[in-house]
C-alpha cells in the first residue's frame, strides 16, 4: 500500500514534469553559477512545483495530510521556502544537475526531527496569521520586535523601557517598528497567504468577542512560541527568576533579552515579577493578541 | 473559488522567489544576520565600515544564511561535509565575504562585510580600468602603473613647458608696445628674464625630483610584485599542508579501520575456537550423561536381581522350616539350620560375583585381531584352546550369566558358546 502510494505520488511528479518543458534541462549539468542562475530561472515553477509535491508527500507519509485550502496553502508556503534556500545555496554547488540538488535539499531538510512547525490548529485561518508572524520572527527582526506588540500590545517606547534599553538599541528599535510598519507586515501576510478578506473577518471577531478571540489567539502563539524560539539555539533555555534579576541588574544578555522575551511569554512575566522588567507606567506584559501593526 | 486563491497565492510565491535576487541587489538594511543551520548566530554590523564576525559552531555546519533586518534572504552556501568553502555575496555595491570549515567536530564560520568604496575611489578605479585595457595589449601588467606614472609626468612637463614658452613669447610680442601700468601688488608678477630662467631652473629640479620619484615608485612596484609572489609562494604551501593534514588525518582514520578490523577478525577468531572447545565439552558431557545413565539402569538391574535372590532365599527358607517334623529336637534344629546357613552364605557370595568361564567357537576367517577385541570389550581373559574352542574367563562379570552369553552369541564372529568344558 505504502509502495503504491509512492508510487502514484511520483507518477505526479513526473507528469507535472511533463507540464514543464524546461524541466528536462533541470537534470543536465550545470558548470557555472551564471549558468545555474539562468537554467533555474527559467524553471521556477517546475521548481517550486517540485518542492511542493515532495512536501505533500511528506505530511502524506507522516500521516497529517489532509485534503483541504489550508493543506494546500501550507505545502505551497514551504516549496516557494526550500526554494528560495535553493536559489541561494545552489549557486555554490556548482558543477551540480539542479534538479536532484533540488531534491537532496528538501530531503534533508525533511529528515530533520521539526521540519516545521505543523499543528491543525496552526491551518485554520487565525493559526495562519499567528504562524506567519512567529515564522517571520524567526528570521527578521523587524517581526521579532513588532512580536512585543503583536503578542503584548506592547509599543517602540515600552519595549525599550520593559527591556531595559538605551542609546543606539533604542533606535535601532524605533527602526524595526517603523519597517514593518511600512512594509514587513504586508509581506508577512501575503507570504502567509492572508486575504484582506481575511483580516477584516479577524478585526470584526476580536470586536464582538473580544476575550474569546484572544484567548484563543493565546493558545496559539504559546504553541508557536515553543517551536520558533527553536530557531535560537542559544537563547532556547529559560532563565531561572534569579537569573533574570541579574541579568537586568549587572545590564548584560541584551540580545537575550530581546530574542527569548519575545517568544516566550512567560519569562516575560517571570522577568517582571523580578523587577528586571518593571516599569511604572506599563502593566504587567500579558497576551494581547493586535491584527495590525502599531 | 478556492483553486482561484491558491492559484493567486501561488503566482504570488513565484513573484517573490523571482524578485528575491532584484531586492537583495538593492537591499541596504543593516545590520546583517548570520545564520547556520537555519539557526541565528550573530550580526555583522555594517553601519558603512568593515565588519567580521567569526562563529564557532558546535555541529557540523550544512548551510550559511545572510539575512538583512526585514528578514531577506540575501545569500549564502551550502558548506562541505569536510574541508572548507567560500563565498562572495554582492549586496548592493557591499559585499560579504564567507569562508566556512567544517571539521571532525562541529565548524567554524567567518564572514567580512566590505562596504563600497568611496566615490573618488569608485572614479580612479573605472579610470585605472579603462587605462589598463589600453595597456594591456603593448605592456606586461606589472609594469602598466609605472608607464603610466611616466606619461601622466610627461603631460605635466610639456604642458609647464608650453606655458613658459607662451609666457616668453609673449614677452617678446609686447617688448615694443607700452607697458601698462604696473601696481606695487602686481610687480613681482612683472617678472625680468633672470626670474624666468629661476624658474626654469626650479622647473628642471622638479623634473629630476619626478624623476627620482618614479624610480622610488619602480622599486616599490617590484618588491610589491614580490611580495606578491612571496604570498602566492606562501598561500601554495599553506594549502600543501592543509591537504597533507586531510591526508594525514584520512590515514589515521584507514589504520583506525584496519586495527579495528584485525581486532574483530581476532576477536571472532577466538570466539569460534570457544565455541568449539565449548561444544566438545558438551558432547563429551552428553556422552558421559549417557554412560552414567546406562551404569545407573545397570546398577538398577543388579539391584532388582539382589533383591529377588533374597526374597528366593527367604521363600526358601521358610519352605524348608515348613518342610521339617514339627517334632525333632534341638540338634535336628541344629541340623535343619546348616543348610539355610550355608545358602544364606552362598547367597551373600552371589552378591559378589563369581568369575563365569565359557567356551567359544568363533566363525572361519576370524582373525586373531578381532578376537582379542572381543575380548577385551567383555574384559575377560583368554584361556587355552581346547578342539577349537577358546576358553574365556570374565573375572568380574556385572552381567547375569545367561544374559552375557546370550549377548556374546550375538557377535558376528561367534559361532557357538558353551559353559562345559569340551571332553
Amino acid at each position: 500500500m505504502f509502495r503504491a502510494g509512492m508510487m502514484g505520488t511520483l507518477s505526479k511528479e513526473q507528469s507535472a514534469a511533463d507540464r514543464h518543458p524546461d524541466a528536462g534541462r533541470l537534470d543536465q549539468v550545470v558548470t557555472t553559477p551564471e549558468e545555474f542562475d539562468r537554467v533555474v530561472a527559467q524553471a521556477l515553477p517546475a521548481l517550486l512545483d517540485r518542492a511542493t509535491s515532495y512536501t505533500k508527500r511528506f505530511l502524506r507519509e507522516t500521516g497529517q495530510w489532509s485534503d483541504d485550502v489550508a493543506h494546500e496553502k501550507f505545502v505551497l508556503r514551504w516549496g516557494a521556502e526550500y526554494l528560495e534556500r535553493f536559489l541561494v545555496c545552489g549557486r555554490s554547488e556548482v558543477p551540480c544537475r539542479p534538479l536532484f540538488l533540488l531534491d537532496s535539499l528538501v530531503a534533508r531538510q525533511h529528515s530533520q526531527p521539526e521540519p516545521f512547525c505543523y499543528h491543525p490548529e496552526l491551518l485554520t485561518p487565525l493559526g495562519r496569521l499567528i504562524d506567519g508572524l512567529l515564522s517571520r520572527a524567526a528570521i527578521s527582526r523587524d517581526a521579532l520586535i513588532a512580536l512585543y506588540y503583536h503578542c503584548y500590545g506592547l509599543g517602540p517606547g515600552q519595549v525599550i523601557a520593559v527591556l531595559g534599553m538605551a542609546g543606539s538599541e533604542s533606535q535601532r528599535i524605533y527602526k524595526n517598528f517603523q519597517r514593518w510598519r511600512d512594509t514587513g507586515w504586508q509581506r508577512a501576510m501575503e507570504d502567509a497567504g492572508i486575504s484582506a478578506d481575511e483580516i477584516a473577518e479577524f478585526s470584526r471577531q476580536q470586536a464582538t468577542h473580544r476575550h474569546r478571540f484572544n484567548a484563543d489567539a493565546e493558545r496559539l502563539i504559546r504553541f508557536a512560541q515553543a517551536h520558533y524560539r527553536k530557531s535560537e539555539p542559544d537563547h532556547y533555555a529559560c532563565p531561572s527568576p534569579v537569573e533574570w534579576e541579574d541579568m537586568f541588574a549587572q545590564g548584560y544578555g541584551t540580545d537575550y533579552r530581546i530574542w527569548h522575551l519575545a517568544l516566550c511569554v512567560d519569562c516575560l512575566q517571570t522577568a517582571w515579577d523580578v523587577g528586571g522588567a518593571r516599569t511604572a507606567s506599563i502593566d504587567k506584559p500579558r497576551v494581547d493578541f493586535r491584527i495590525h501593526p502599531s | 473559488m478556492d483553486h482561484e486563491h491558491l492559484d493567486t497565492y501561488r503566482g504570488h510565491l513565484l513573484n517573490r522567489v523571482e524578485r528575491r535576487a532584484e531586492h537583495a541587489r538593492r537591499h541596504t538594511s543593516h545590520p546583517f544576520h548570520l545564520f547556520i543551520n537555519e539557526q541565528r548566530v550573530g550580526e555583522l554590523d555594517g553601519m558603512g565600515r568593515e565588519a567580521t564576525l567569526q562563529v564557532q559552531h558546535p555541529a557540523r555546519i550544512q548551510t550559511v544564511q545572510v539575512r538583512s533586518e526585514d528578514g531577506v534572504l540575501l545569500g549564502g552556501l551550502c558548506a562541505p561535509e569536510h574541508g572548507y568553502k567560500t563565498a562572495h555575496i554582492a549586496i548592493g555595491r557591499d559585499s560579504i565575504d564567507l569562508d566556512v570549515r567544517n571539521h571532525a567536530q562541529g565548524g567554524t564560520v567567518n564572514a567580512a562585510y566590505t562596504p563600497a568604496p568611496p566615490l573618488w575611489s569608485r572614479a580612479r578605479r573605472l579610470f585605472d580600468r579603462a587605462t589598463d585595457r589600453r595597456a594591456s595589449t603593448s605592456a606586461p601588467p606589472l609594469y602598466v602603473p609605472a608607464m603610466r606614472t611616466m606619461a601622466f609626468t610627461q603631460v605635466l612637463v610639456a604642458a609647464v613647458l608650453v606655458g613658459v614658452v607662451a609666457d616668453r613669447w609673449t614677452g617678446w610680442s609686447t617688448q615694443e608696445r607700452t607697458p601698462p601700468p604696473v601696481t606695487p601688488a602686481q610687480a613681482p608678477w612683472v617678472a625680468p628674464m633672470a626670474e624666468v630662467a629661476k624658474l626654469e631652473q626650479r622647473l628642471t629640479d622638479l623634473m629630476q625630483m619626478q624623476t627620482k620619484a618614479i624610480d622610488t615608485m619602480q622599486t616599490q612596484q617590484q618588491t610589491m610584485a614580490q611580495l606578491q609572489r612571496t604570498i602566492t609562494k606562501l598561500s601554495a604551501a599553506q594549502e600543501t599542508v592543509a591537504s597533507g593534514v586531510v591526508t594525514v588525518q584520512r590515514e589515521i582514520e584507514k589504520r583506525e579501520k584496519g586495527v579495528g578490523r584485525e581486532v574483530d577478525r581476532m576477536s571472532r577468531l577466538l570466539m569460534t575456537r570457544a565455541q568449539n572447545a565449548q561444544e566438545e565439552l558438551q558432547a563429551e558431557i552428553q556422552s558421559l550423561t549417557i554412560a552414567n545413565d546406562r551404569l545407573s539402569k545397570e546398577r538398577l538391574d543388579l539391584e532388582r536381581s539382589n533383591q529377588e535372590l533374597k526374597q528366593r532365599l527367604k521363600a526358601a527358607g521358610i519352605d524348608i522350616s515348613k518342610a521339617a517334623p514339627s517334632k525333632a529336637g534341638s540338634g535336628d534344629l541344629a541340623q535343619r539350620e546348616q543348610p539355610a546357613n550355608t545358602q544364606i552364605a552362598e547367597g551373600r557370595r552371589s552378591s559378589e560375583p563369581a568369575p563365569l568361564l565359557f567356551w567359544v567357537t568363533f566363525q572361519e576367517g576370524t582373525s586373531e585381531d578381532s578376537i582379542e577385541r572381543l575380548v577385551r570389550e567383555v574384559q575377560g581373559r583368554k584361556g587355552t584352546i581346547t578342539d577349537g574352542w577358546q576358553a574365556v574367563e570374565i573375572v568380574h562379570p556385572v552381567e547375569s550369566p545367561d544374559r552375557f552369553l546370550d549377548k556374546i552369541r550375538q557377535a558376528k564372529i561367534v559361532k557357538a558358546v558353551r559353559t562345559v568344558e569340551a571332553r
